[in-house]
């Protein structure tokens, strides 16, 4: 089982297509930093089928002021919370 | 758990550095260790010892080197990279007859060979890209 | 499918996604492939997205002697690089197939991409 780290949003770059298809069925999807634009329900789409593996960080969504506008589909975790998914699986894979 | 951290973005032009160190304080406080911190491609910017950022904006160099002071974090710079980014300790600057260093302690020039022996070091090797 | 299942044994993936002379992700990649192999570890390589291009016939030196990396892949060999993977998508979607590549590889459907990662100790993905 894999974390997989994207920055990068689905409106600038195609990037998260890549990511779709190497993630395991098991495979976590982290969005950070500007990946966080991929979580607001218009954008959510670009993440089919990850139902309960689709995570964005608070910090980066409140600083881009996003938090009200986060998908339901999407779990949001703080740095704490980023960590802790780092601690259930051995290996991250960044994208960007 | 004993982590790593691998920054590929450089200071201030992307948010690697930030979220790498946001990410080390995190789980500093979830009672890992922060063993190391790997600069590669443009993150070996974050090493610039000239760094000199408005009063307002957070010293990233700084908050390098208070890890490495407060944790021990080893701070690791990639040589290959560096030197050809003018990033260069006192003895690299010696080496090519420049005067004054650009890459000062804690950071450290090594190997990518350095990089490989993380995976193996560490429980858990994270990477900030730009 | 049997190469792919092979692949369950790596050490050391490094993932290639960006094409040669734009930036340095493509060099510092492969530099850092090349310590692997160099340090006795199992190296595969994955080509995906732009990363396809790096193998393309035909390609030089940039303005300026600017290196490209055909020099660096024709080394791959003599350097033990054990497997040099290629997503199939990534060609088909930039019009390529693998007769227009410098050497041969190993091709990996969207299914096999996760069990290609899953197989390696170690993955850095630039």
């Amino acid at each position: 089982m894999l974390l997989h780290l994207l920055n990068r949003a689905p409106s600038s770059s195609s990037v998260h297509q890549d990511v779709l298809r190497t993630m395991g069925e098991e495979d976590g999807l982290m969005l950070i930093e500007d990946g966080v634009f991929g979580a607001v329900s218009a954008q959510v789409q670009h993440f089919p089928g990850l139902e309960g593996r689709l995570f964005a960080l608070r910090e980066d969504l409140e600083s881009r002021g996003l938090a009200g506008r986060c998908d339901s589909r999407v779990i949001i975790v703080d740095m704490d919370g980023f960590v802790a998914l780092t601690e259930e699986v051995q290996r991250t894979v960044s994208w960007f | 758990m004993r982590y790593a951290l691998l920054v590929l973005g450089g200071p201030y032009s992307h948010q690697a550095a930030h979220s790498a160190l946001r990410f080390a304080h995190a789980a500093i406080a979830r009672g890992h260790r922060v063993g190391t911190v790997f600069f590669y491609h443009d993150g070996v910017y974050n090493a610039a010892h000239f760094a000199a950022p408005p009063q307002d904006e957070p010293h990233l160099v700084d908050a390098w080197r208070e890890l490495q002071r407060t944790q021990g974090t080893v701070l690791q710079v990639c040589v290959a990279a560096a030197l050809r980014r003018g990033l260069l300790d006192a003895r690299e600057a010696e080496r090519h007859g420049k005067r004054g260093a650009s890459l000062e302690p804690p950071f450290e020039l090594t190997g990518l060979g350095q990089l490989l022996d993380i995976g193996q070091t560490h429980e858990r090797l994270i990477t900030f890209a730009p | 499918m049997s190469e792919i299942t092979e692949a369950s044994h790596g050490d050391l993936l490094v993932m290639l996604r960006h094409a040669p002379h734009g930036g340095l992700w493509l060099r510092e990649a492969l530099d850092l492939a090349l310590v692997g192999a160099a340090f006795g570890q199992s190296v595969s390589l994955l080509l995906m997205g732009d990363g396809v291009w790096a193998l393309l016939q035909g390609q030089g030196s940039g303005p300026l002697g600017q290196k490209g990396s055909q020099s660096t892949f024709e080394m791959l060999e003599m350097y033990d690089i054990e497997r040099l993977y290629v997503d199939v998508d990534s060609l088909a979607a930039r019009g390529l197939t693998r007769d227009d590549l410098l050497l041969p590889v190993i091709e990996v459907s969207t299914p096999e991409l996760s069990t290609v990662l899953a197989g390696h100790r170690q993955i850095f993905n630039f």
